[in-house]
């Protein structure tokens, strides 16, 4: 099965799901289970919490099936980005409850190179966001990276580094400029 | 880069907390401009997410996911089943017209017997699609031009013939010029239409379409088109 043919499928057992078929659900776990739960484990750090927050994934899909437009968005990017977004969010639900185990041990794993396997959302992987960002200085590159994959917003980057919040803001603000003007200019 | 903008990446990335993040929240739900920004830098940050391996969950999770759907759908009642039948007619005349185009690419991609064994076959070009909305009902055509035959599948499965129209959809030339028929709609059916050079050399990415409404068996020759019913673009898959 080629890349387009399995993009496909995808997207039109999304598109079923969103038509209340559940059959369709066995098919989009078998095909996006290992890629998501490996996300959520990622973002969490913890095998417990990375569970509870695929089937968190999968019931938000569920219900939000029918807003997937696969004219729009590529099937695998779009469940890729509600389990990011889900995990990141527990992430910081069970920060604020209180001081558990370090973070940066989540946030700290190095990460493998792809699998030739695996669901890519860049199939190509051309994606310009990987040059983009290594046109940016280090300081705003680490810190984009821990604010995508350690859910860390403004205020935590700017105490982790010691640095005042406005300081904090303008840095990484200039490099989302930067960043804006380099992905537009490969499209 | 405005502050739109700015927001929409902050957003997308996560930066935001307390007023701030609730107001982006608000706008993400509210205002569909700023939404698709968000998209924008989402689309663009995921391929980060193909660094991560891959990880089988535990065997038993998709037993308790499919338990908590049935769950939840136990209490979502009628209205959701509904909303759903209606919206699945919204959308699967596009997620039909990409599934045949990549059934076809499939066999584009099947190398030709007789050919030497290192001859690889030629990817084919980027297939453009359409979901065109009809008037006021909850129904889209969907067109999928394939480049490489300059073939256009046009998916009406939703729509049901009248008996006393039939449908024609046209090509919206870009300087503005006479439109080029594309076709009788075949209601309920997936129709595949053969371009001529001169038709396909015309079509490219955001190019429009008009859908009219026309006699059975199309405009005849001598009259002019009928009242536009839909309008859509060409976008790349």
């Amino acid at each position: 099965m080629n890349a387009d043919d399995a993009r496909a499928r995808l997207a039109s057992a999304i598109v079923r799901i969103g038509a209340g078929d559940k059959s369709a659900l066995d098919y989009v776990y078998r095909a996006t289970s290992a890629k998501l739960f490996g996300i959520c484990l990622r973002i969490l750090g913890d095998r417990k919490e990375a569970e509870d927050t695929l089937q968190d994934v999968y019931l938000t899909l569920w219900r939000r099936a029918d807003r997937f437009d696969p004219a729009r968005a590529s099937p695998i990017t779009w469940v890729a980005v509600l389990a990011r977004n889900r995990a990141i969010d527990r992430l910081r639900r069970l920060r604020t409850r209180g001081p558990t185990e370090p973070i940066e041990s989540a946030a700290e794993v190095a990460d493998g190179s792809p699998l030739a396997e695996q669901v890519m959302i860049d199939a190509e992987g051309t994606a310009r966001i990987h040059q983009c960002l290594d046109t940016l200085d280090d300081s705003q590159k680490s810190s984009i990276r821990e604010a995508f994959f350690g859910g860390f917003t403004y205020a935590d980057l700017a105490d982790r580094l010691g640095v005042p919040l406005g300081t904090m803001k303008s840095r990484i603000r200039r490099g989302l400029a930067q960043l804006k003007v380099c992905l537009e200019a490969s499209e | 880069m405005t502050a739109d903008d700015r927001l929409a990446a902050e957003y997308a990335i996560g930066l935001l907390e307390g007023q701030d993040l609730l107001d982006a929240r608000g706008r993400v739900a509210s205002d569909p401009a700023f939404a698709q920004a968000v998209e924008w830098w989402e689309e663009r940050l995921a391929p980060l997410l193909d660094g991560i391996a891959e990880t089988a969950p535990p065997e038993q999770l998709f037993a308790r996911i499919v338990a908590a759907i049935d769950a939840d759908t136990g209490a979502g009642g009628e209205v959701v089943t509904l909303r759903r039948k209606v919206q699945f007619w919204q959308r699967t005349a596009a997620a039909g017209a990409i599934a045949a185009c990549a059934a076809l690419a499939a066999l584009v991609l099947v190398p030709q017997t007789g050919t030497s064994p290192s001859s690889t076959p030629q990817l084919a070009a980027a297939p453009l699609v359409a979901s065109i909305p009809i008037g006021d009902t909850p129904l889209r055509l969907g067109v999928t031009y394939l480049p490489d035959r300059k073939e256009l599948l046009v998916s009406a499965s939703g729509l049901t013939a009248d008996g006393v129209h039939d449908h024609e959809l046209w090509l919206v030339p870009d300087d503005g010029g006479t439109l080029r028929s594309l076709g009788v709609v075949q209601a309920g059916a997936e129709k595949r239409v053969p371009l001529d050079a001169d038709t396909a050399a015309l079509i490219h990415d955001g190019i429009g379409m008009v859908l009219t409404r026309e006699p059975l068996g199309g405009k005849p020759p001598e009259a002019s088109a009928g009242p536009v019913v839909a309008e859509g673009a060409f976008d790349s898959v």
